[in-house]
Formats: C-alpha cells, structure tokens, sequence
C-alpha cells in the first residue's frame, strides 16, 4: 500500500514542472502540453484524495475534467492550427504583433 | 424549490445557440441578420422568464443548481449585456466578413457558460461552465479568421485562459482532499471547522483564487488583457471585459463573503488581496496613460476597474460591487459600441488619431462614447461617479483609508487618458473624414440604450438599488 | 453463465456471417494500390518519413472529442437501473446534443475529402 501522501507529492511535482515548462518552452504545442501535464496533475491528485477518503465523486469528477481537456485539445489545436497557416511557424516569440 | 423551471433560463439559451447553428448550415440565405433577431428574440425570452422567477429560489439537482435572487438579478444584466453586444455587432460580422451563425451560437454558448457558473453551488458545476465560457471565448476570441492580430489574440487567450483553468483544478483537487466535498458550502463549514488539514485548504483556496484572479485580470495576473482585447473583433472584446469579469466577482463573492470574517480577520489573505487591489488600481491607469490604442486604452482601463471593484469586496459591501458592475456593464458596452461603429469594411479605426475630428464628422457617435468616457472617468451626474462613490463610501466606512487614497488618485490619473480620446474626438483637425460605415439603426439603439443605462443608474438610482439589495439578501450564510 | 455463452454465440456468428455475406455479395474489383501492404496512407517502401499533408485534421479533432465525450456511457451504464426513467430521458438529451453537434460537423463539410 502506497501512502497517499506520495501521489500528493507526485501530483505537486508534475504541477510545477508543467508551470516551469509553459515558462520555459518556446513552442505553442509543447507549451499546451505543460498545461495537459497540469490538469492531469490535478486529476491524479483528486484520485488520490478519492482513495485515501473512499469517495468515488473524486474519480467523476476526473471524468469531467478529462471531456474538458479534451474539448479544449480540440479548439487549441484548431488555434494553432489557424497561427500555422497564417504565419508558417508555431514558435511563440513570433507571436508578436501586439505591442503597448 | 425544486423544480424543472430552475433548468429553462439555460435551457433556453442552449436551445437557441443550436437552432442557430443548425439554421445557419441549413438555410443559406444571402442576409443572415435573421439569426441575430432569431437571438434576440431568445434572449427576451429568458429575460422574461428570470423576471418572473424573481424571488422564487428554484432550485434543481439537489440544489446543486440555485436561481436565488442574486444569481437572477446577473442572469438579467448579462442577459441585457449579450443582447446589445448582439444588436451592436449585426452590421460589423458582415463588415468584417466573419460568420454570423458562429458568432451568434459561440456568443450565447458563453452566455450559457456564464449561467451555470452564477446558478451554481458546486465548485465542480463551476469549473464546467467556466470552461464552457472560456472554449466559447477562445473561439470568438479569433472569428476574424484572415486577420493575424485577432488569431494571436486567439492563441493567447487559450494559453492563458487554460493555464489559469489547471489552477482551478489543482485547488480545486486540494479543497476536495481537505474537505470531502466540492459544494461551496460545504467548504466553507470545513473552513469554520479547523482540521489538521487546514493548511492543504488555505493553498487550495489560493489555487482556486489566483485562477479567478486570471480571468477577472488583476495585476499581476493581467499580461493577457491587453494583447486579447486588441486583437479580438470589438464586440467581442465588449464582451470579454463585461461578460467573464462580472461572473468572477460573482464566484469571489460566493466563496468569499460567507467567511469574510473569519478569513479577513487572520488577516493574510485580506492584506494580498489589498496588495492586489492597490496594484490593479495603480499598474492598470498608469500603463494606460502611454498608449495609442483606444482599443488597448479601455483594455487597461477595465483592469483598473476590476480593482475598484475588488475594494468594494475588501469593504465587505456586496451591494457597492453589484451596482458597480452593473453600472460598467452599461458604460463599457456604450464606449465599445463607439468604436464598433468606426468601422468600414475589413477595417477597424482604433488608433487614437483616426479619432481626430470624429466628434464633429460623426456628431452623435462622439457624443455619445464621450458620455461614456466621462462615466468611465467617474464624473458625476453619471453612472460611474455614483458607482465609484458607493464602493468608496463603503470602503471608508470599514476603515480602509489608504485603500480609498490611492483608489482617487489613481482615479485622477485615468482622467487623462479618458480626456485625451475625448480631445482628440473634438480638438484636433481631422486629415479627412473617415468612410465609416454608420447610421445603422441597430447601432443606434444600442448607443441610446446604454445611454440611458448611464443616466438613469447615474441620477435615479432607486429602483436598481432596492433589486440590488433584494439580490444580495438571498446570499446564504 | 448460459447468457454469457449466448452472447458470445450470438455475436460471434454476427460476425461470421457478415464477413460471408460481404464476400457473396460484394464486388470483387482489384487494382494494384489495392493489393498492396497497408501501410497508414504512406507509400510502403520509403527511407525515412516525409511530412504529410493532413488534410483529415478535422476528422482527427472530431474523433478526439466524441471518443472522449462517450466516457461518460461508461458510470451510466453501471447505475442505469437505479436511474430508472430519469436517466434514461438524461441520457437521450445528451445523446441528442452529441448527434446535433454530428449533423453540425457533417453539413459544414468537415468529412469531405476533396477542396
């Protein structure tokens, strides 16, 4: 038996490291995907919790936040896929016709 | 109550975005300004219907889902909102050669969106509707889809706006571990309880507090506002700076205002949220005051004023907050409405010098985004002044003297760079009148419309007052 | 443990019989792309990859959300019969909202090969 405090541990680590590379990659894809290693950090700590209480609602919940990231894969892509045509390149620095 | 009538303001509003959707793709007419009025026309209808419901407290899947009065009096002016942002921008979609259909059907999604966050009493509930605003407003965010300035307002939205959206999941995931629960009341009994597990609690309400603080754009959560609401189409953007903020305030109210007490009185949170109040207030005008860009200028503007407004929730004065927004509801669409209508076909005039002369070659439009300048400026007898006024007076009354300080000074700072669109609009020498394409009667209305909003909430308050305070009494406690 | 057998029977020879009928019936028309390996719309010998075009990318977001969205088939189906009528009526709404969104995607032309 694992303690639940070691996936707590693990869902803050994956957090973080999602944070730092949303702030440290240069590329929209890879920068979406730090934001899925986040949102899946908060679904393994709500499993986590689920177990630990007996809840099932924590694992339900997981569900929801699963459709959620997936419907918001689908628009992302579309976007990026609309920044691709347009400018040919995905890098997030030539993403940059707004100044002020 | 329980009852099915707590489904149908939404009900009615999903019913209306996928009639428009599927008559978009099926019937393919040459004027498509149907699907506005078919809008419209939905819109009334719910208007309607939460009018009726006033004071009944429907409530569905057990309780989960609550019209109490508060949650209906924002139904109503969101409601009012998305119907002049709609009759605003019947012209604009063809102007900009955007699709009607999309527009109509992504706009009153959101506004489905923005229902269930108000009517809801489960952080899970919550977290669903605001991903249903924020999908819908990533894509309205970048309808102009040959315009590059509105695709990179697209991309960042939806960076931002699912950055802060895994936020609220982890906070959510962390108040779920501390308390059992997801239901907001149910939170805020553990949090009068204190657990061992306090700590976990405290860093998930920060979560769930620093992704509202994204949405609503506070400094230091803000860098995201500027660049959207420039490059997204201005109705749009009317939207974004009405819509999303009033809804985040109706969230921090929810989860704050039960435990005001206990958790202003420890002090940590109530000084960052002073900390962050202060900054809104200072960073949002003084930013403002260098740019060039009306569009970018009322972006910075609205981050001010959600500071403002987040005093009034310092001072523990839900009616001040409610009025406010309210009040900016009216004012902020007018001044978009404006710029909405210095438009001509596949372009935007949003530098401060295409402004130059407009108050005279365009006397009514001048006019009027004048008018609401000023009100944005807070000069009385208008609908800012008094809003400003209410959350001032409140915040002097619990003792938050320097908060008030630096709220007017800042205040008097944005004076200026409100006075500086005006001044150009009517003291300098236009290069030549702009084709604009204007005195479209849908535009009209809705300038005459906000108009009024501002005048009445300015100089007759009274009657918003009383459902004001008639809303804020249903909160639970 | 007869029902389960029976399933298996019933389905198996489903199968079986649809793989017969379609070669009774079906055309036997043969070209040489058609006798060659399958190889997941790539020609089959090549170095190294090449970039594809995708010109199904649409197809690829829808899949994405109705495989996900028909997660939520899986909690009902353990709970349906304490659901009752309300489910059932819940689950048609739902179902029905899916398949607007289909009709939706279908006429705005997201399934179409060419142009």
């Amino acid at each position: 038996m694992i303690p639940t405090s070691y996936f707590i541990v693990l869902s803050a680590l994956l957090f973080v490291l999602g944070i730092v590379a949303f702030f440290v990659k240069k590329d929209l894809i890879t920068q979406f995907l730090s934001i899925e290693v986040m949102l899946n950090a908060g679904n393994l700590a709500f499993i986590a919790f689920a177990k630990a209480h007996g809840l099932i609602e924590g694992q339900i919940i997981v569900f929801f936040i699963i459709t959620v990231a997936a419907a918001e894969a689908a628009v992302g892509l579309a976007i990026i896929l609309l920044i691709y045509k347009q400018k040919k390149t995905i890098k997030s620095e030539d993403v940059n016709l707004m100044k002020g | 109550m329980n009852s099915l009538y707590a489904l149908a303001p939404l009900s009615i509003i999903v019913l209306a975005s996928i009639i428009i959707l599927l008559l978009e793709v099926f019937l393919k007419k040459e004027n498509k300004n149907y699907l506005g009025y078919i809008s419209v026309f939905f819109l009334t209808a719910c208007f309607i219907f939460c009018f009726m419901s006033w004071g009944k407290d429907y409530s569905y899947f057990n309780g989960s889902l609550l019209l109490d009065n508060f949650a209906l009096f924002f139904f109503m002016i969101l409601t009012i909102g998305t119907l002049l942002i709609i009759l605003m921008s019947l012209n604009y979609i063809s102007l900009m050669d955007a699709n009607h259909g999309e527009f109509f059907a992504l706009l009153l999604l959101a506004l489905s969106g923005m229902f269930i966050m108000i009517s809801s009493t489960d952080f899970l509930v919550i977290f669903l509707g605001l991903e249903v605003l924020s999908i819908s407003s990533y894509a309205l965010a970048g309808l102009k889809k040959k315009d590059e300035q509105s695709s990179e307002a697209s991309v960042k939205y939806f960076l931002l706006g699912s950055f802060a959206s895994a936020f609220l999941v982890f906070g959510l995931a962390f108040l779920f571990g501390a308390f059992k629960t997801t239901d907001i009341l149910g939170i805020i009994d553990g949090f009068n309880k204190p657990t061992e597990l306090g700590l976990l609690a405290i860093f998930g309400l920060g979560m769930v507090i620093i992704s509202f603080a994204f949405k609503i754009a506070f400094v230091p959560f803000h860098m995201w506002t500027p660049d959207v609401y420039q490059g997204s189409p201005t109705p749009v953007t009317a939207f974004f700076s009405v819509g999303p903020k009033a809804v985040g305030f109706v969230v921090l109210i929810r989860i704050l205002y039960p435990y005001w007490h206990s958790l202003f009185d420890s002090n940590v949170l109530f000084t960052i949220l002073w900390i962050v109040s202060a900054l809104t207030m200072i960073f949002g005008n003084l930013i403002a005051l260098r740019q060039t860009n009306v569009k970018r200028i009322l972006a910075y503007s609205s981050i001010a004023h959600a500071g403002y407004i987040l005093v009034g929730i310092l001072a523990m004065d839900n009616a001040s907050c409610v009025f406010y927004l309210t009040v900016y509801l009216f004012m902020n669409i007018g001044a978009f409405t404006a710029i909405t209508a210095m438009t001509k076909k596949g372009k935007e005039y949003v530098e401060l010098e295409d402004y130059a002369g407009a108050g005279f070659n365009h006397p009514w439009i001048g006019a009027a985004f004048a008018v609401f300048l000023f009100s944005l400026a807070g000069f009385p007898p208008l609908g800012g002044f008094l809003a400003k006024f209410y959350v001032f007076a409140a915040a002097v009354k619990e003792g938050l003297i320097s908060l008030v300080v630096i709220g007017i000074l800042a205040s008097l700072v944005s004076v200026y760079y409100y006075l500086r669109i005006v001044v150009f609009m009517y003291m300098h020498r236009s290069a030549g009148k702009l084709d604009i394409q204007q005195e479209n009667p849908a535009l009209l209305i809705v300038l005459f419309l906000c108009l009024y909003g501002v005048l009445q909430l300015g100089i007759f308050p009274g009657n918003i007052l009383v459902f004001i305070r008639d809303a804020v009494g249903s909160l639970p406690f | 443990m007869t029902e389960i057998f029976l399933v298996f029977l019933i389905y198996g020879l489903l199968g079986v019989i649809m793989v017969l009928v379609n070669k009774i019936l079906g055309p036997k028309k043969t070209n040489p792309v058609k006798l060659k390996p399958f190889e997941c719309g790539s020609p089959y010998l090549q170095d190294r990859i090449y970039p594809v075009p995708i010109k199904y990318y649409l197809v690829a977001f829808l899949f994405l959300l109705f495989d996900v969205e028909v997660v939520y088939f899986f909690p009902w189906a353990l709970v349906f019969r304490e659901l009752g009528t309300a489910g059932v009526v819940f689950m048609s709404v739902y179902v029905a909202l899916l398949a607007l969104g289909f009709v939706y995607a279908w006429k705005k032309g997201a399934f179409q090969w060419e142009g």
